[in-house]
């Protein structure tokens, strides 16, 4: 017997049942659509932290200086600008984990130029600061050596304060005022996109000595900056150096091991674990949902079948009377739960796709859609209609012919 | 044709053994209408049935068309009921999902036929009962008697060269019964072999032989003389 003509003898059987045939197969439908969803949380979670890397740069620390307390009462985020251009020599010198720092002061504040004016931030550093935080250059160039140390009247700009400046017309050359002093801009930044909680590309820098000079020399006197990313030379040596580094902290501003720290560490990786981690813990629960919703699915279709198997024993006889043999009747009930448990399975992914729709549209979760999550469906689902169906069909293929037709 | 030697066939009922048939010796040539009589218990539905390979007996050999197959596997005896011998039951066993010509098919598809091959020989099987036009109905759209003709379209659709037929009539009335015999004795008349069981005397006498059963063994074995 051909296999299209088992085929079609088994939809037969199965269309004459079709409510009992999907009310069967839904432990396969969620137990499918669990693996979809899990697969999707994981790669959606992985693809995040990819961007966010690529995005903020990897094995990058911030430090930032803190409100101090002073005998008690905050004094605000900004009070205090602990930070100095020292503290970064020193920690550069003492702890060889750190391959670069970019130090940062920053304003907000409003820009003008072409007939429009935009509020930003804008940022004094070095060219570290592009190298650590992963930017790249649509146009134009860095800062040059003599521009840093001569305190020129150069800028940078992001994509955000391009659109609202210049449109898309090329912003290199032209002459913007921050603050009423003209820069010249020499680099237009590539695109990064928004954040949840920031547009990366609103941006504008310029170097730290003109910054300090021109922009912020009362809000920054001295050789005072805001915060430094710094550079750990390898992922392993993230952990320690933010350690390392809080010791030194400790040391150079006179801060006691358990004392109010007048500064911060963000450690980027720290979020993206927790990210992941997250993500992980419910991929085990899906997981879970998931072996157990195919497992008791297998079970339901080894049930069904049995009973299906009982009802058409008479049927099995008439079969074999007029020529079935054994391996007929085992491939047509195989085939038979086979294709409940495959209905199961594009049911399964059919609400699986829905779920991950609905989650990412919803929760603004990231889900990626794997489609290895569909092949592995596919081989789930029917490997185990093969599984629970083989005891049913086995039975059904071993039945005596005459007590078969005898059967009433 | 078929040549049974010393056939015993004993069931085991709990505690007693069930003697069902008692060392039957039979030998039935090509082309005979044989009728086998007997009351319920006699064993000649047991005997039918391991004449058409459906049951295998305790002890004793089976020669058919001169093949020991007492010894045949389950594969085997499923090819030969596919091949050479074709049913026809009391209660018609047809697949009730199925319209009457895949129920005629249903043979032709454990043979391997293709499907050009299965459907000609499907609708002449139809054709010869007289059921052309009904070869969509579903067994459930059809009298007794017509589901009877698609159940004996289905046992001749593969030729066979032997049809056993277990009391064909007993669930018909008896104008309907005539037609069925009708169709039979057609078919004899082409050379098939058929076997009927029936406990019903004046079925029995559309056979040219008539065996008479009781208690596992044959008591009345002569032609019919009155046909």
């Amino acid at each position: 017997m051909s296999l299209i003509d088992l085929i079609y003898l088994s939809q037969k059987s199965l269309r004459s049942n079709i409510l009992r045939s999907v009310l069967t197969s839904l432990g396969i439908i969620i137990g499918v659509s669990s693996v979809i969803t899990m697969i999707s949380i994981g790669t959606g979670a992985r693809l995040e932290v990819e961007q966010q890397i690529e995005r903020f740069g990897s094995n990058n620390l911030i430090l930032r200086s803190q409100s101090s307390n002073n005998r008690g009462v905050s004094m605000g985020n900004n009070s205090a600008n602990s930070l100095t251009l020292k503290d970064m020599e020193a920690l550069k010198n003492e702890l060889p984990a750190i391959s670069a720092i970019a130090p940062r002061v920053s304003l907000s504040t409003q820009i003008i130029a072409n007939g429009n004016n935009w509020l930003t931030t804008v940022t004094g550093s070095t060219n570290d600061y592009f190298v650590l935080g992963n930017w790249k250059f649509e146009n134009g160039r860095k800062f040059q050596e003599d521009e840093i140390n001569s305190g020129s009247r150069v800028a940078i700009i992001g994509k955000t304060v391009q659109k609202n400046l210049f449109g898309t017309d090329s912003p290199i050359d032209e002459v913007i005022r921050i603050n009423k002093v003209p820069f010249t801009v020499i680099g237009l930044l590539d695109a990064k996109g928004g954040t949840a909680w920031a547009d990366l590309d609103d941006t504008i820098i310029v170097p730290l000595k003109t910054a300090k000079q021109r922009l912020v020399a009362k809000k920054f006197p001295g050789d005072q900056i805001r915060s430094m990313t710094i550079n750990v030379s390898s992922s392993e040596l993230l952990f320690k150096t933010e350690k390392d580094i809080d010791t030194v902290m400790r040391k150079l501003h006179k801060i006691s091991a358990n004392g109010n720290p007048d500064f911060v560490i963000r450690n980027y990786a720290q979020f993206l674990n927790a990210r992941q981690e997250s993500s992980r813990v419910m991929s085990i629960l899906l997981a879970t949902v998931a072996g157990i919703s195919l497992i008791v699915g297998g079970i339901g279709i080894m049930n069904i079948m049995l009973v299906t198997v009982t009802e058409r024993t008479k049927e099995i006889g008439v079969c074999m009377s007029v020529g079935a043999k054994k391996r007929d009747v085992l491939l047509q009930f195989l085939i038979e739960s086979l294709m409940i448990s495959l209905i199961g399975g594009c049911l399964g992914i059919a609400l699986g796709l829905g779920v991950i729709f609905g989650v990412s549209e919803y929760f603004n979760w990231k889900m990626s859609l794997d489609y290895m999550s569909l092949v592995l469906s596919f081989v789930f689902s029917s490997s185990i209609g093969v599984i629970f169906g083989f005891y049913p069909a086995r039975k059904a293929a071993s039945l005596n012919p005459i007590d078969a037709l005898r059967y009433e | 044709m078929i040549n049974i030697n010393a056939i015993t066939k004993e069931y085991i009922m709990g505690d007693n053994k069930l003697l069902a048939l008692n060392e039957v010796d039979v030998s039935i040539k090509e082309g005979e209408f044989v009728s086998i009589m007997g009351s319920s218990g006699s064993g000649k539905s047991t005997l039918m049935n391991i004449i058409g390979c459906l049951d295998v007996p305790t002890s004793g050999d089976y020669y058919f068309r001169d093949k020991n197959i007492s010894n045949y596997n389950s594969n085997m005896l499923a090819e030969l009921r596919n091949k050479d011998i074709g049913f026809i039951f009391q209660n018609f066993n047809l697949l009730p999902r199925l319209n009457a010509i895949e129920n005629v098919t249903l043979p032709l598809l454990y043979s391997g036929k293709n499907v050009k091959e299965r459907t000609k020989l499907s609708l002449e099987a139809l054709e010869n009962v007289g059921l052309k036009d009904r070869t969509n109905h579903k067994p459930n759209q059809l009298s007794g008697g017509q589901q009877q003709r698609v159940s004996i379209a289905r046992a001749i659709a593969g030729n066979p060269k032997l049809i056993l037929a277990d009391e064909p009539t007993g669930a018909l009335d008896s104008n309907t019964s005539l037609e069925i015999m009708k169709i039979l004795n057609d078919l004899n008349s082409k050379g098939i072999t058929i076997i009927l069981v029936t406990h019903e005397k004046d079925i029995a006498q559309y056979g040219s032989r008539i065996i008479k059963m009781k208690d596992g063994k044959i008591i009345e074995d002569k032609k019919n003389v009155s046909n």
